[in-house]
């Protein structure tokens, strides 16, 4: 059984980046959403294993959207995707609950050392 | 990674996010105060941001770094919108849009942005300097003194163990390179909570949320765990190089898990957090990938439009052939066959609708590039435009909403260049000082009505008329000029370009243009215009270039395509249906009267005893027109095929089609008719 995963991002570019990269990896895209309300409403509908979390995003960004998923389940896998320069931004989403985060520019490497350490 | 098959995407996606970047700074420029627009212009500069750095595109990450910084200041209100500002931000996203542009064809080293990149370091600059006055951030730590540093920090933490308490110091490195070691830091510190209490822990955690941390940490720790169990939870945070754990003097020290690459890290006997094989995932069969496909939701295939063009060439060819067959079918009259040629039919029906919906896109993507252009434009020309734009859901096929994008930006300039007045003006005239330019999409029929209109002082009718006079162009001692007489002067290719009417008339320049190419694609451009309170340009288009429905009309032994669009109803021709008056053939339809025209004139052949004919009823725009033929013989999809045999022949016919039959056919072009 491979993982399934939620991406949310609200770029097509970086939802498709990740995902190639994840379900090259082997993992099962279940879900994307654009916004964080999508991505909480989406987390409550497919319970996946791992979430790929964008900090800026519009209609509820990714640090909220954190929060308000971990309320609902404390044990959500939740990787935040940052920029470079989001340090403090980051910081709020790990304290929201987030469980790692990946820099961009993503290197598939990385991504998936993360995500290994999110599921380990 | 190999990025380039992501080009397309990231390009696509870039211009979204510049159309979002105009439209916030538009917005921003009306309410300098709103916080909403600023908001927006950060996520969108931002998602530009990690694109870019993620295609390698450095120019782009660069520039939108630098916007970042600067748009961060004005988030948290120490930068103040100012009319400086919004022309720095206004030109960097030219610049940006530029290196988008660049970088996506591999050439992005052409542009120099050193410029612009100063002008934006420079507004942030001046902000910090204010609000951070001398004391000046020390500089980070060289990395070559980390290791000392990390000595003077185990030493420090030793000698303060006794005084904080807790019972093992943990001293880490962390790889070098690691993305943002001070958040990863924290996570180190989230992991050595799980297994006690952190009692202690250099260096502070406001060094962590700075760019001065250089990657050593040292943890004091109050916890009952074994060592294995502490390294492990510890290195589980990621990116862990050395760690020293001290109890109590006895020291154990693990090498850097980096060392042998990343890969190692990974698998690292430690137990580094690597997952058992069982968490793992294992790559996808082939089957397996098929079963996950549906699961990919929101997915957008982007498609050249040539092969939209292809297929809705087939498509076309496949109409003309089913009108054959329905032909064939309806002379063989073969019950079978007749229920297997309805049924193709209807396919072939719902086929052509799919491809042309699948052409479809509404025209604010066009539009959106409008705010801009008015802003600039106004700013250029010194006058205050406030544009409205409705009906951006209309949607239109791509080829045709690509050819109409500039005709409009060409009628929104001449609007506020020529329609407009300035500020001071419009107050004298007792209008307010903003120029209110209204563009509006709508539906009618099957054609798409785009309008421009401006409030402002409208075309000087006397002026047009004194020009048209002196051209020889109207009937002497003609004294007014109705919108019909005044479009088609003005849209007259000599006319417009004649310098001095056009400047004193305050519109013309580039109008036949505009004709000329709507015309081209089988639309109509009208005029009103009244003297001081604006002028309103209304272009008609048809929704699909392709494929229309037009009625047959035969004349002779010739059949003509008139396209349904400006078809109003037909009409028996019977005894009283056309008078006479005052010499002149009127057609009387209910309470009005129109002009009369017979297709056999316009197509050179002898006129005949015109009883028993029909009368199609033409429109375009607000002029109508009864059209006399000989028969009406149906109606039908017709493909317009390019057209060019007539060079220097009528004008009256806008292309050819083939018909169900085989025959060719001309297709009249009604609003040269009118």
């Amino acid at each position: 059984m491979s993982h399934t995963v939620l991406i949310c991002d609200d770029a097509i570019f970086m939802r498709t980046m990740v995902g190639d990269i994840l379900q090259q990896a082997g993992f099962e895209i279940v879900g994307e959403a654009e916004t964080g309300v999508q991505a909480v409403e989406k987390y409550r509908q497919l319970r996946p294993d791992l979430v790929t979390m964008d900090i800026v995003m519009p209609d509820m960004g990714g640090i909220d959207a954190v929060r308000e998923i971990t309320k609902f389940d404390p044990q959500a896998k939740v990787l935040m995707c940052s920029a470079m320069g989001q340090q403090a931004l980051v910081v709020e989403a790990i304290q929201a609950g987030a469980k790692d985060f990946v820099v961009k520019p993503f290197q598939p490497s990385r991504v998936l050392e993360a995500v290994q350490r999110v599921l380990g | 990674m190999d990025t380039g098959r992501y080009a397309e995407l990231f390009l696509t996606e870039s211009q979204d996010n510049l159309s979002a970047i105009n439209h916030a700074l538009l917005e921003l420029e009306r309410t300098p105060t709103a916080r909403e627009p600023v908001g927006a212009l950060f996520r969108a500069v931002h998602t530009v941001k990690g694109m870019s750095a993620t295609m390698g595109y450095g120019v782009v990450a660069e520039l939108t770094h630098e916007l970042e910084t600067l748009l961060d200041l004005v988030r948290r209100g120490e930068q103040p919108v100012t009319a400086a500002l919004m022309d720095t931000l206004f030109a960097a996203t030219d610049v940006l849009e530029r290196a988008i542009e660049l970088s996506v064809a591999g050439r992005g080293d052409e542009l120099d942005a050193t410029a612009t990149m100063a002008t934006l370091r420079a507004a942030a600059d001046a902000v910090s300097r204010e609000s951070t006055p001398a004391s000046a951030t020390p500089a980070p730590t060289p990395a070559s003194r980390a290791r000392q540093k990390r000595a003077r920090a185990s030493a420090k933490s030793g000698v303060r163990s006794s005084e904080v308490g807790g019972n093992l110091t943990i001293v880490i490195a962390l790889e070098p390179e690691t993305p943002m070691p001070g958040v990863r830091a924290m996570l180190v510190i989230e992991r050595a909570r799980s297994l006690g209490t952190v009692v202690h822990m250099t260096p502070p955690v406001e060094v962590l949320q700075s760019d001065r941390f250089d990657g050593q940490l040292t943890i004091r720790l109050e916890s009952s765990a074994a060592d294995d169990e502490i390294e492990r939870v510890i290195r589980s945070a990621g990116h862990v190089g050395e760690l020293e754990i001290e109890r109590n003097g006895s020291r154990r020290k693990s090498g850097t898990a980096s060392a042998n690459g990343r890969g190692a890290s990974r698998a690292s006997p430690n137990g580094t957090g690597a997952p058992a094989s069982s968490t793992r995932p294992t790559p996808l069969s082939a089957g397996r990938a098929s079963e996950l496909a549906p699961a990919r939701q929101h997915r957008h295939v982007r498609i050249d439009l040539h092969r939209l063009d292809t297929l809705m060439n087939l498509i076309g060819e496949l109409v003309i052939t089913r009108g054959r067959l329905q032909q064939l079918a309806g002379t063989i009259n073969e019950p079978a066959l007749t229920e297997a040629v309805t049924q193709t039919s209807r396919l072939v029906a719902d086929l052509q609708d799919g491809i042309m919906t699948s052409r479809m896109v509404p025209v604010w993507q066009v539009f959106d590039r409008f705010p801009r252009v008015v802003r600039d434009a106004a700013r250029a020309l010194g006058k205050q435009v406030d544009l409205v734009i409705e009906g951006q859901e209309i949607e239109l096929d791509r080829s045709l909403l690509d050819e109409i994008g500039d005709p409009i930006v060409h009628l929104l300039r001449n609007a506020i260049d020529h329609g407009l007045e300035t500020p001071d003006v419009r107050t004298r005239a007792g209008k307010v000082p903003t120029g209110r330019l209204l563009l509006t999409a709508s539906r009618d029929r099957s054609a798409v009505v785009i309008r421009v209109t401006d409030d402002g002082k409208g075309i000087d009718r006397d002026r047009v008329l004194g020009r048209a006079h002196e051209l020889g162009l109207v009937e002497p001692g003609k004294s007014e000029l109705s919108d019909d007489e005044l479009i088609r002067l003005i849209a007259r290719p000599g006319f417009s370009t004649a310098r001095e009417v056009t400047d004193i008339s305050g519109r013309g320049v580039g109008i036949d243009a505009v004709h000329a190419r709507v015309r081209a694609l089988g639309g109509t451009v009208d005029i009103k215009s009244t003297k001081g309170q604006g002028t309103s340009v209304t272009v008609r288009l048809p929704v699909t270039l392709a494929i229309v429905r037009a009625l047959l009309a035969r004349v002779g032994d010739e059949t003509y395509a008139v396209p349904m669009t400006h078809v109003n109803e037909t009409v028996h021709l019977e005894q009283n249906t056309v008078r006479h008056v005052k010499g002149r053939e009127v057609l009387v339809l209910r309470d009005d009267v129109l002009p009369v025209l017979h297709l056999r004139d316009v197509v050179r052949l002898p006129k005949r005893d015109a009883r028993g004919g029909q009368v199609v009823v033409l429109e375009v725009a607000d002029r109508r027109a009864g059209m006399v033929v000989d028969e009406l013989t149906g109606q039908q999809e017709i493909v317009i095929k390019p057209f060019d045999a007539v060079k220097d022949g009528l004008s009256v016919f806008s292309g050819a089609t083939i018909l169900g039959d085989g025959v060719p056919a001309l297709i009249l072009d009604v609003s040269s008719l009118l």
